[in-house]
């Protein structure tokens, strides 16, 4: 087994390399990137908006099969960035899991709650060898009935954060640059400014103009608490306002 | 805990003696974040450096320093998924206590009990030692007490502490400016500027948490405008 300074086993299950990382999950990370997608989650006044690209790699597939948003709740939504089967293993979890607590607790699961128990299951996969960290990064939305909208982002690391904005995937960091200059100054979006900020954003960092079948938009807010994902018709509107104001 | 498969320990004996994966996870709360505490003589005070990864993270929804119980907190360096784990179990433990003798736990057993909790990941099959170090303040019968506890379960007390990246400097500044008679607002002071010492780029009330306890043995973790006010008398 592991013997003398770092045997090599460090780079296959989650032990400590002789400098105190955690090889398997920092290759989780490039697991997330490596799905070639790049996700981005902006937080308004009153609305939470999220989007990522809808990459079909072959013509004979059923377009509306592939997705990375999936609802959790009528009022959670879930944007998974990453391996695709990987996602839906957590997302089924995760359903169960909010299901629960309605009915334990009697009312619904919050989004910083899930997101700590998505964060904590992410953790243990971590610090337990026989389970390999998950490869996905997942955004959380919602409305909080105290805090009012929410977004949160879990990574494979067990780190979980609320976001202003953020972004995930292969141009994570690009996404942050760009969304931290638009952000400087808490400016409160209005429903719109939150979802075309979002859209552009990936449009600039990507350096493309989207159809409105190549990306998946998926909103709450507070007017309308639920979780929805846009149809190709709404998508297209805020496209053609995006390419109108610039 | 862990598959049957991996029913054997990772954390094994160097033919030297030593426990690597104790010496590694150490290294993970060496290149954590500088977090402190100090003990006056009528109560204690923790803080710890709240860097962010990005401006846009909302920093309210962030808070490193926790309670495990109304007169007792915690504060980590390391990775901080891992110390969530050790405080939920705590929280658990002193709970069970409570229920059971219907007294608050007294700070010397919960940080046994949460010790112990580290010990056994390094020795159990088919897990990693925790990659956080823990300070843990309190006020009970005994008056105010600080603990840290390492990946590898041993634990002190202390009169001041500190751990993370900055720990050499922080311990040597301490070392200076202790005494045993301080007041928990000397303490606050002391660890503000402790903390100023390694401190890169501008402190403000939004990077950087602190927690106090006094003789009223309730433990609070102070807001950023309380964290301004005290920056200020420290300029």
């Amino acid at each position: 087994m592991s013997r003398g300074t770092g045997a090599g086993y460090d780079r296959h299950i989650t032990i400590f390399s002789p400098e105190g990382r955690l090889y398997q999950v920092e290759y989780a990370f490039k697991a997330v990137k490596a799905a070639g997608v790049t996700s981005i989650g902006v937080r308004g006044k009153d609305s939470v908006c999220v989007v990522t690209q809808k990459k079909v790699p072959d013509k004979l597939l059923d377009q509306t099969s592939v997705t990375h948003l999936f609802p959790i709740t009528k009022y959670l939504g879930l944007l998974a960035t990453g391996m695709t089967a990987d996602a839906r293993s957590l997302v089924s979890q995760a359903r169960n899991e909010a299901a629960e607590f309605r009915f334990k607790w009697g009312y619904e699961m919050p989004v910083d709650v899930l997101s700590k128990w998505i964060a904590d299951k992410a953790q243990v996969y971590t610090q337990h060898a026989y389970m390999r960290p998950l490869g996905v990064a997942s955004m959380v939305l919602g409305i909080d009935e105290e805090k009012g909208p929410q977004l949160f982002k879990c990574d494979p690391a067990g780190h979980f954060f609320g976001h202003k904005a953020t972004s995930a995937g292969l141009k994570e960091q690009e996404a942050i640059n760009f969304l931290e200059k638009k952000m400087k100054n808490d400016p409160a979006f209005s429903y719109d400014e939150t979802v075309q900020a979002a859209i552009s954003a990936l449009q600039s960092v990507l350096q493309e103009d989207f159809k409105a079948t190549e990306i998946e938009v998926g909103v709450v807010t507070e007017k309308d608490p639920v979780f929805r994902v846009l149809s190709t018709e709404e998508i297209d509107e805020h496209l053609t306002a995006i390419s109108e104001r610039d | 805990m862990g598959d049957s498969q991996y029913s054997f320990s990772l954390t094994t004996f160097s033919p030297s003696g030593k426990l690597v994966q104790i010496e590694h996870a150490l290294q993970a709360v060496g290149s954590g974040q500088t977090s402190l505490g100090i003990k006056a003589a009528n109560g204690v005070v923790v803080a710890t450096e709240k860097k962010l990864p990005s401006i846009l993270v909302d920093e309210t929804s962030v808070q490193k320093i926790q309670l495990m119980t109304p007169n007792i907190g915690v504060v980590y360096s390391g990775m901080g998924p891992d110390s969530r784990v050790l405080v939920r179990k705590s929280r658990k433990q002193a709970q069970q206590y409570f229920r059971l003798y219907k007294e608050p736990i007294p700070i010397t057993q919960l940080v046994r009990e949460t010790a112990a909790v580290m010990q056994e990941f390094t020795q159990s099959g088919g897990v990693r030692p925790f990659g956080v170090s823990l300070l843990i303040a309190g006020y009970d019968d005994n008056g105010p007490q600080l603990y840290q506890v390492d990946p590898s379960g041993s634990y002190f007390s202390w009169k001041a502490s500190a751990m993370g990246k900055n720990v050499s400097n922080a311990k040597t500044f301490l070392e200076k400016r202790y005494t045993e008679d301080m007041e928990l607002e000397d303490a606050i002071h002391t660890a503000i500027l402790t903390l100023k010492e390694g401190f890169e780029g501008q402190i403000s009330g939004k990077n950087i948490e602190i927690g106090i306890i006094g003789a009223d043995r309730k433990f609070r973790v102070l807001s950023s405008s309380e964290i301004d006010d005290y920056l200020a008398e420290v300029e």
